[in-house]
């Protein structure tokens, strides 16, 4: 009930975002122009079993994700602490810690399947990437649960609104460029590949791209599933622990 | 286990507060009775609302007890949350909503049952359903507040804490936050509400209790005050200006309380 409550609250105030003129737009004009920009301007220079678009698009649709679902959450907490106080609302409900946060990751999760979805759909019909919905779904639901609880234990640890900007620059852009979305990670030097190989990015990527189930497949769901329940936790632990 | 008093509504021992090492409260020890209005003053800076937030649930002291009707409190507890509403000064409703979504919104993380005709009765109490459709972003100042009001209200809280509830509000508007305020004392209600309007304060408080710089300087009842200071009320004015310029020290009127 509690969840729900919360749940509703954020999609209810995503749903305002949404309703604003550009807001969409602007939201997946970048990865459209990521899409347009890398797939034929790097195209027919990289060589990659079944071509670079549909690696491209897999990694596009990753970030996505991952921007969407950190975004979300990160941004709402922070914004929500920092500049409206809305915050207080949830602090000074009866909600319980876990429910509070399983409601504010629940709405990440849905803008991020969200935009996702849009990616996914426009690199099929502009682009004609063929890729298997259950996998996106699959990859997807597992890889915003993640990032959204990530941005969750952000939210809640940053002092500073600027605070994000340096996370996005040191956290999300690093996993965004080097996380093996816009080429393998093969072609980075092997101390850099051990490095990025521990970026959630990558499993989501993995996933995102699989053609069938095999332990790889497995593995990648398992660590993004792990780690979104212990950011999860650690996000509990934050929210019962919030002083103004 | 420390026995706590269920008749009294706030029991504070040495609450302290520290904000960088710095301490904004300085071992407040605060007992506020049932059913009454109790004024928190104090200047500028004294720590008010950091105290009041405490209360609330909203800061965590450094150390130090607080129960609330009897019940210790140790970190977020949920029958508690449902016992206080805080009412800030600041807005704090979510802009992009309307008055009638923000008020829903509230009551469904309150669990409230038939949340739509609760939140209807609401609006009509406290004259919103004219201005129900309208943005929360676009509403004045007063009706801010009387917003807040409403919200908080909706889930009937035995302990209401108001900071500064009428400050920067119209005559009529103020007057009519007060003749709420009251309604919900004879409804049984505990209200504790900080101010800086002395005439504010005489006019609705039974007990007062004077913050300087994070210290409990005094805590009684309106007549007790004014038996020790040998001053109306009204002239709390006088004590209050000279709070400031002393900075808390114990000279002045200070050391007769």
């Amino acid at each position: 009930m509690g969840f729900y409550a919360v749940y509703s609250r954020e999609l209810l105030l995503l749903r305002k975002k949404i309703g604003r003129m550009g807001y969409v737009f602007s939201s997946v004009i970048s990865p459209f122009i990521y899409l347009f920009a890398f797939g034929y301007g790097l195209g027919n220079r990289i060589e990659i079993t079944g071509g670079y678009l549909p690696f491209l698009a897999g990694g596009i649709i990753g970030v996505t994700v991952m921007i969407n679902a950190f975004q979300q959450t990160a941004s709402s907490i922070s914004a929500g602490k920092f500049y409206y106080h809305v915050f207080q609302s949830l602090v000074l409900s009866p909600v319980r810690s876990g429910s509070v946060i399983a409601g504010i990751i629940a709405a990440g999760m849905v803008r991020a399947l969200f935009f996702g979805s849009l990616i996914f759909i426009m690199a099929q019909l502009v682009f004609q990437v063929n890729g298997s919905i259950l996998l996106f779904l699959f990859g997807a639901l597992l890889g915003s649960f993640c990032f959204s609880a990530l941005g969750v234990i952000v939210g809640l640890l940053v002092r500073h609104p600027d605070d994000i900007a340096f996370v996005n620059n040191f956290l999300i852009m690093p996993m965004t460029f080097f996380g093996g979305s816009f080429f393998p990670v093969q072609s980075l030097p092997t101390w850099m590949q051990y490095m990025v190989g521990l970026f959630p990015i990558g499993a989501l990527n993995h996933l995102l791209r699989g053609q069938q189930w095999d332990f790889e497949m497995w593995l990648a769901a398992s660590l993004l599933l792990g780690l979104g329940i212990v950011f999860f936790a650690v996000g509990v632990y934050l929210y019962r622990q919030y002083s103004e | 286990m420390k026995e706590y008093d269920p008749a009294i509504a706030v029991q504070t021992q040495s609450l302290v507060k520290k904000y960088h090492g710095q301490a904004v409260l300085r071992g407040v020890s605060l007992s506020i009775p049932r059913g009454g209005i109790f004024g928190l003053l104090g200047p500028n800076g004294a720590g008010k609302t950091t105290l009041l937030k405490t209360l609330a649930g909203l800061v965590r002291p450094t150390s130090g007890t607080l129960a609330i009707f009897g019940q210790e409190v140790k970190g977020p507890d949920p029958a508690m949350r449902r016992l206080v509403g805080l009412i800030p000064q600041d807005n704090n409703l979510e802009r992009e909503l309307s008055v009638e979504e923000a008020l829903l919104v509230y009551g469904r993380l309150f669990g409230l049952k038939r949340v739509k005709d609760t939140v209807a009765k609401t609006m009509e109490r406290f004259s919103l359903m004219d201005i129900r459709h309208k943005q929360v972003r676009t509403l004045s100042g007063g009706m801010m507040r009387r917003v807040l009001i409403a919200r908080t209200l909706l889930a009937d809280p035995e302990l209401i804490l108001l900071d500064e509830p009428t400050v920067g509000l119209d005559p009529d508007v103020r007057q009519s936050i007060w003749d709420i305020m009251q309604s919900l004392q004879e409804a049984g209600k505990t209200l504790v509400f900080t101010t800086h309007y002395m005439e504010e304060a005489e006019r609705l408080c039974d007990h007062i209790a004077i913050l300087q710089q994070g210290t409990l300087f005094f805590s009684n009842t309106k007549e007790q005050l004014q038996a020790r200071i040998g001053m109306e009320v009204r002239d709390l004015e006088n004590l209050f200006i000279e709070l400031a310029r002393n900075g808390g020290s114990s000279d002045g009127v200070l050391c007769r309380l």
